[in-house]
This record gives structure tokens, C-alpha cells and sequence, in this order.
């Protein structure tokens, strides 16, 4: 059986080329159909979404794209619903992660898009989300009035599933004419997403359209980038400067691009009765989506001192991954996944050769912990349950150790006492760290989080204002002026 | 074993017309036993593996250090102060480059003719000889440089040039000695970096220069484009050669040799590529599932493993970054094995090294 991705308003699927890719893990396989608009049919499509965008979507109300949103994420959050099933099944083939990862992931996830989850986004960014649907009195004076883009292009990339509904949902709430473009990696949920959209409110439905075509080569791809207003991109920063140096000036563009995560755990954390449990914590966040995401930690700082040592934690969470091992297996790597975790284990195995390193588990074990002694900077591991720790006397010596890559950075974990917890948090704003969570939700972000600290919502929107002159100066001409 | 007795016994061994798999294990547990007792850090690195020269009965067993080791960890049976020569890697990182130690020549260099004879030379005594290359007065610590010397000073005649020096490529040099050797019939040999030979061929290409060498004439590369050059796919690489020199593809010879070994691997010509690639009876190659380090069957794609036992003084059994497939007669290189980036937004370690680098 073949499953076709995305959703293409306005356009027959019987008039469009299909390219078939498929897809295989846990002795299972899955052919995906993705579609290839041609020139004609891509400009067709943006004149669609932006046309209905512009007649219908923005006239809408937001509560009532709220309310479409809830009872689509109602769907999929309903286990017994013909989707959602059909996510259980094939997602697991598609990515690779185990059943259980991505159906707990799945209902973790959805979670956030739901009535007063979605209000709290725009309540984040927008002092009086009103603004969106007419104009509003502001503190200073006058009126505001915030528009989305007519139309507004996401880029999505990575295998993470379903990642590509932040952005989308975002996008809709500021009544943005969409147009996704699938990763290869997961060409999915976004278009059952869109779909379910349409089903229950059809006048949404048309303003907006999932599709692919293959990134730096398709005819369509300019097309779509020259008809976008606002691009938001995800991707490693090769791609992202790629895609910038093909859009026009006047597009606004938002860039996603890879981070690392990291932890911190401080040693009033370090006690027999907090440890283990702390350690466990700790590997669900690095076997959750297998550090595939940005916010997924690599490395862990651990402070000594506490009852504890960072030795000792390390084999916790070496303890923990093994555990985690049965109940999650880790998907199939590649030949070149498991190069990288080679690569890294081996520059472990010759830093233990000098004493400096001590690594744990084995080559054919499905996860490694490295523990040093000696503070290093925060580097990359080899992903997919790799883990390094470091020891360090205090936490202060941290925010000195990922200063350097500062451009990477986004989570950091967290395990300290409230005072340190913010004395921390100060030092790490300031080197550029944007998001600070509790361990075991580092994978895991609130809803209304500022993704890489912008903002979800506002980013997206243009302001209109009417100057308080304006307003007086218009009295002047009123019929019932004196 | 002393060094002594270590030395005589490889320079007899490679003069053997051949080595039966009994004869290459035997002298493998020889080597490695010696490496094991007077190599500290690889003596560590075997102990965390847990195998001993007690316990290890198989050349396969051998453990393989990754090649980055020879970037962190001082690897010799000598003492490296009193090397004849340090052999270094001309990749970096970060500032850091791998070195091999010779406390002599006189098995490198032996390692290096008899193979060069058989493979390149191909029964010839001498050859005129073009080299692309700095000599090794200009680069002592290249092997290559070492390398192409000693090709040049016992393989070539007297009229052999070198037309890589201080100021660059000498460009004319090169173009009147292809004339001369066009005109006099006698067969050729240019030999060099893989990327040395991507600026000639660009300035033939330009002035649409074209030569006939003589027939038996040869070309050597070796070790890629390494971002010297333009990148050249291997068909384009040997067609543009062919082309621009007469010298079909089956007689340009692809070397394959890195610093971190004493022995080269040759192919028999670049007619097909990828070509099969061999080393000479006291070198042999695995190809092995990285994660695990076992071997890989026939046809599979892995990552290459040499055990070369005339780099007596460092570590002989080494695990590469190339990318291979064992084959009958040899083994594919299929590039290197590079770690992918994640398939995900977390930064892995190419892109975040890539982007220290600025």
C-alpha cells in the first residue's frame, strides 16, 4: 500500500507526479508517495493558498482557528481514531524509533496544541492577541493591529516526528497562507495534520498546502521561494545560507539551525536517593528521539562534592541507558551514524589511554558514556545515545565551557537548588543559552516556548498602527463635528 | 625480539618471493608481540581490549588503532627523540598532526622499492620520471616526499625532474619535458599528488594543449584532492588524463598509502573504477564493521583495516577512515568514511568542527 504526503488544495492527484520512496525498520516497510509539482502547478498552488488566505482565512476569527486546531489535535490525541493508528504504524517504519518512543512522544507532544495550551502561545507573544483580529488600544496611545504573512513558507527538515507542527500551528494562528515542505526524513504528519484541518473546517483547509520537492533542484523550488513573504527554515547552517542566498531581499526570513543541549547537575543534586533517580531522567532525555533534536543534551557537566561523585553518576545513567536499551531499542543506525560513533568513541578510548577518560559500555552496546575528570569544553558526541560527562569543581567554572559556541547553543538541563538555579540561568543568558528546563523534559519543550529565543507568534506578524494624531486629526472630519 | 632482530627478520620476510597465510600470521605475533612490549600506549589501548600476545592467535585478533590515535598518543617501540626520521600527517586538527617514527629507513624504504618495482615499474630497471611533488629536502616529514625521492633517486634516470618547488608548479619545465619525452619515444612517467595533476590538466584544457606520450608511458597519483584542488570524479580525474597525455587509463596507477603505515597499495590500473587495490605479502586488509570491529563478508560495505607489518615501530594493524569492500584480489576504496550529520537539529561533530574552523 502506497500512503500519500502532503496536501494539496486546488490541485488533482491524479494530474501530479508522484515520487515513491521507501522506507524500512523493525522488518516492516512502508512506500511512501511524495509530490513533484511542476512550474505550472507550484505557481497554481501559491496562488491558491495565498488567494484563500487573503478572501477567507483572514477574515476569520482566531477563536475559531483555535477551536479547528484543538479538535484536529482531539483526533490524533484519540488512540482509536483510523490517524492516529496509521501514525502508530507507520512512523515507527518511517523514522526508525521504536513503537513505544513515538507513541509516548506522539500523545507528550500533541498535548501542547491543544484549547488552552494554544491560547497560552498567543497570550506569550502578543500583550492582547485581539490585535489579530482588529485593532486594539495600545498603553501609549492609538491602535495596533498585527497581520501573518499572505503567505508564508516552512522548510522543514529532520526525522523527529511530527516537529513540523510547531511551526505550522504557529502559522495558522496568525492566519498565515501556508505551504509546508516535508523533510524526506519524516513526510508525514504534516499532511494528516492539514488534512484532518480541512475535514473539519474546509474554509481553512484551503488556506493551507503541504508538499516536497527535492531541496536546491526542483523546478518549483523558486517558485515557492519567490512567492513566500516570510520563510521559516530548519536545517544545518550549509542548507539555511544556501536557502537565504536564493530568496529575495524583501522575504523575511527565520532560521532554524542545529543546536546542542546540554546538562548541569549541581551536587546538592548528588545524594544516594536523588542520584539514581536523577540519572534516569538524564537518559530518557538522550534516548528520547536518539539526540536527535536541538535541545537534546550531549554532554552533562557534573559538579563534585556532592555524596555522590561525577564518577559515580556517570555510572548511573550508564546504568539507566542500559535499561532504557530494552525497553527502548535504539533504531538501525547507518553505516555512517554508526562511523560517528566510532569516531567518537574511539577519541574517548585514547583520552582513557591517557588517563584522562573513562568510557563505558561496549562497542556492540546500544549507547556509551564517557566520564573525564578534568573540565573540557562542551563538544558534540557521536548522537544516538552518546553521552559525555564532565566533572567540575564548581558550576561556575561552566558557563566558560560553552561560551565558545555560542551560536549552537539552546538547552541547558538543569538540577540545582532555586538560588544556584538562577544564578546559573543569568550566566547562561548571557552566553547565549535560550532555553533552561528540568531534566527529563529536556526533550520535551512548553507550549509557548521561544524556540531559540524568538519569538513563536510575533516574529511572524507585521504591526499597523494608527498614531494617536491620527485618530484626533480624524475627529476633525467627522459628520458630527462641531 | 630486539630491534635488531625485529628489523633482520622483516627485510627477510619481504624478501620472500611470496608469504602463505601460516608464514604472514606467524611474523604478525612476532610484530605484535614486540609492539606490545615496547609500545606503553598501545600496550594500554590492548589491555583495555583485553587481548595480550597470549592471548591473541590470529593476525585478526590484532587490535587495530583508530588512525586519529597516531594524532594523541606518542606511538613508538623506540624512543622517538632518536628517529631517523617522523613521518607526519599533512591533515590537521586543531593544529594537531599524527606522526609515524622511524628509528630507520631501511624497512620503510625496502617495503616501498620492492613493491614499487613490482606493481609500478613492472620489470623496467628505470624510467624517465616527472614528479609532481616537493622533493624531500623541501618536506622532510612527508612520506610522500620520501616516497617519490626514493622512486626517483632508484627507479628514474638521470634526466627525471621535479617541477613542484618553492615557487609552485613550473608549468613550462613540465610542458617541455612531455614535448621531449613525445618526441623521443621513450616512455614516460609523471607521478604526484592526486591534486597536483588538477591544475595541469586545467592549463592544458585552456590553451587546448594536447600530448601523445610514448607508449609504456605511466602515471601515479596518490591521496586525492584533499580540498587542494578542485574535487575530480575518479572517471573525469582519469579521463582527463588520458586525454591530455595519451596515456590510457589502465596505465595510470592509483597509490594508495597514508603516513600512518610503511607499505603502499596499488591497483593495476584505472580502465573501471572504482579499481582493486592490493598491498604486497606482508601487508594485509580487513574490511570490518566499525561499531563492532568484525570482519565484514565479501561485497560489503565497511570500513577498511590494514595490518602492515613493516610499520614495526609504531602500530601495525591500524583502522582507517576510508570506506571499503573487500573484493577478490583486494579490496574497493568507496572514499571516506565520514560521520553524517544528524538526521535530526542537533549539531554532530563534522558541522560543529566545520563551523570552529570558521
Amino acid at each position: 500500500m502506497i500512503e500519500y504526503a502532503g496536501h494539496l488544495p486546488g490541485l488533482n492527484r491524479e494530474a501530479l507526479r508522484w515520487r515513491e520512496v521507501s522506507y524500512s525498520a523493525w522488518g516492516e516497510s512502508a512506500t511512501i508517495a511524495l509530490p513533484e509539482l511542476d512550474e505550472a502547478q507550484a505557481a497554481a498552488l501559491c496562488d491558491h493558498v495565498r488567494s484563500n488566505a487573503r478572501a477567507r482565512l483572514k477574515r476569520m476569527d482566531t477563536a475559531r482557528i483555535v477551536a479547528a486546531i484543538d479538535a484536529a489535535i482531539a483526533r490524533l490525541l484519540d488512540r482509536e481514531h483510523p490517524l492516529r493508528r496509521k501514525a502508530e504504524h507507520l512512523l515507527p517504519i518511517i523514522t526508525g524509533y521504536d513503537r513505544e518512543t513515538v507513541r509516548l512522544g506522539l500523545t507528550s507532544y500533541l498535548k501542547t496544541f491543544r484549547r488552552p495550551q494554544l491560547l497560552r502561545f498567543l497570550a506569550e507573544d502578543f500583550a492582547n492577541p485581539a490585535m489579530l483580529d482588529g485593532f486594539q488600544p495600545t498603553p501609549k496611545g492609538g491602535y495596533l493591529r498585527a497581520h501573518g504573512p499572505e503567505l508564508l513558507l516552512h522548510v522543514w527538515a529532520g526525522n523527529v516526528p511530527a516537529l513540523s507542527l510547531w511551526s505550522l500551528i504557529c502559522g495558522l494562528l496568525v492566519k498565515a497562507g501556508t505551504i509546508g515542505k516535508l523533510a524526506s526524513a519524516e513526510p508525514l504528519t504534516a499532511g494528516w495534520f492539514a488534512g484532518l484541518i480541512a475535514e473539519i473546517d474546509p474554509e481553512l483547509g484551503e488556506c493551507l498546502a503541504i508538499t516536497w520537492w527535492k531541496g536546491g533542484e526542483a523546478p518549483a523550488e523558486p517558485i515557492f521561494l519567490r512567492a513566500a513573504d516570510t520563510v521559516m527554515a530548519y536545517g544545518g547552517n550549509d542548507t539555511l545560507t544556501a536557502l537565504r542566498a536564493k530568496l529575495p531581499i524583501t522575504t523575511r526570513f527565520l532560521p532554524h539551525g542545529h543546536k546542542i543541549g546540554f546538562g548541569v547537575v549541581a551536587r546538592e543534586a548528588l545524594d544516594s536517593r536523588r542520584a539514581p533517580a536523577l540519572a534516569r531522567l538524564a537518559a530518557h532525555d538522550a534516548a528520547r528521539y536518539e539526540q536527535q533534536g536541538c535541545y537534546s543534551p550531549q554532554m552533562l557537566f557534573v559538579e563534585r562534592g556532592g555524596r555522590v561523585s561525577p564518577a559515580e553518576f556517570a555510572r548511573h545513567v550508564a546504568q539507566e541507558l542500559a535499561a532504557l536499551a530494552h525497553r527502548h531499542p535504539r533504531r538501525t543506525l547507518s553505516p555512517a551514524e554508526s562511523a560517528s560513533i566510532t569516531a567518537w568513541r574511539s577519541a574517548q578510548e585514547m583520552g582513557a589511554l591517557k588517563g584522562a577518560a573513562e568510557l563505558l559500555g561496549e562497542p556492540t552496546d546500544s549507547w556509551s558514556v564517557a566520564h573525564v575528570e578534568t573540565p573540557e569544553d562542551l563538544s558534540p558526541t557521536g548522537l544516538n545515545r552518546t553521552l559525555k560527562l564532565v566533572s567540575v569543581d564548581s558550576l561556575d567554572e561552566i558557563p566558560a565551557l560553552v561560551a565558545p559556541y555560542r551560536n549552537f547553543l539552546q538547552t541547558a538541563g538543569i538540577a540545582a537548588a532555586p538560588e544556584r538555579l538562577f544564578q546559573l540561568a543569568e550566566q547562561f543568558a548571557e552566553v547565549g543559552v535560550t532555553r533552561i528546563a528540568p531534566f527529563g523534559r529536556m526533550a520535551a519543550p512548553e507550549a509557548g516556548w521561544h524556540h531559540d529565543g524568538r519569538f513563536s507568534l510575533l516574529d511572524l506578524v507585521t504591526l499597523t498602527e494608527i498614531e494617536h494624531g491620527a485618530e484626533a486629526a480624524a475627529e476633525g472630519f467627522a459628520p458630527y463635528v462641531d | 625480539m630486539t630491534q635488531a632482530e625485529i628489523i633482520d627478520a622483516l627485510l627477510a620476510f619481504i624478501a620472500l618471493p611470496d608469504a602463505s597465510d601460516a608464514e604472514f600470521e606467524a611474523m604478525a605475533l612476532k610484530v605484535f608481540a614486540y609492539q606490545f612490549r615496547n609500545n606503553e600506549p598501545y600496550k594500554r589501548f590492548c589491555l583495555q581490549r583485553g587481548r595480550t600476545p597470549l592471548s591473541v592467535r590470529r593476525w585478526r585478533d590484532i587490535p587495530a588503532v583508530p588512525i586519529t590515535a597516531f594524532k594523541d598518543l606518542t606511538l613508538s617501540c623506540s624512543p622517538p627523540e632518536a628517529a631517523e626520521r617522523v613521518f607526519m600527517t599533512s591533515g590537521t586538527t586543531q593544529g594537531i598532526r599524527g606522526r609515524s617514527y622511524h628509528p630507520t629507513l631501511a624497512v620503510w624504504s625496502r617495503s616501498m622499492l620492492v613493491n614499487f618495482r613490482e606493481r609500478f615499474m613492472r620489470g623496467r630497471e628505470r624510467i624517465r620520471m616527472g614528479i609532481l611533488f616537493p622533493d624531500e629536502a623541501a618536506l622532510p616529514n612527508s612520506s610522500l616526499a620520501c616516497y617519490l625521492s626514493l622512486a626517483r633517486r632508484e627507479c628514474g634516470t638521470s634526466d627525471s625532474e621535479v617541477f613542484i618547488g618553492s615557487s609552485g608548479l613550473d608549468l613550462d619545465g613540465l610542458l617541455s619535458a612531455l614535448e621531449q619525452a613525445e618526441k623521443s619515444g621513450e616512455p614516460y612517467a609523471l607521478l604526484g599528488a592526486s591534486y597536483s595533476f588538477a591544475p595541469v590538466l586545467d592549463a592544458l584544457a585552456a590553451t587546448g594543449r594536447r600530448f601523445a606520450l610514448p607508449e609504456g608511458s605511466l602515471i601515479l597519483d596518490t591521496g586525492g584532492f584533499k580540498g587542494q584542488s578542485r574535487e575530480l570524479g575518479l572517471d573525469e580525474f582519469y579521463d582527463g588524463l588520458s586525454l591530455a597525455l595519451g596515456v590510457p587509463r589502465s596505465s595510470c596507477i592509483n597509490m594508495y598509502g597514508m603516513t600512518e603505515l610503511s607499505s603502499q597499495l596499488y591497483d593495476d590500473g584505472n580502465a573501471i573504477c572504482p579499481s582493486v587495490k592490493s598491498g604486497p605479502h606482508w601487508i594485509r586488509s580487513r574490511v570490518v564493521d566499525p561499531l563492532t570491529g568484525t570482519d565484514l563478508p565479501e561485497g560489503e560495505r565497511g570500513v577498511i583495516v590494514h595490518h602492515d607489518l613493516a610499520h614495526f615501530n609504531c602500530v601495525s594493524a591500524i583502522l582507517t577512515e576510508d570506506a571499503g569492500e573487500i573484493v577478490p584480489g583486494g579490496f574497493r576504496l568507496l572514499g571516506r568514511v565520514d560521520g553524517e550529520a544528524s538526521k535530526g537539529c542537533s549539531v554532530a561533530v563534522a558541522e560543529f568542527l566545520a563551523a570552529a574552523r570558521g
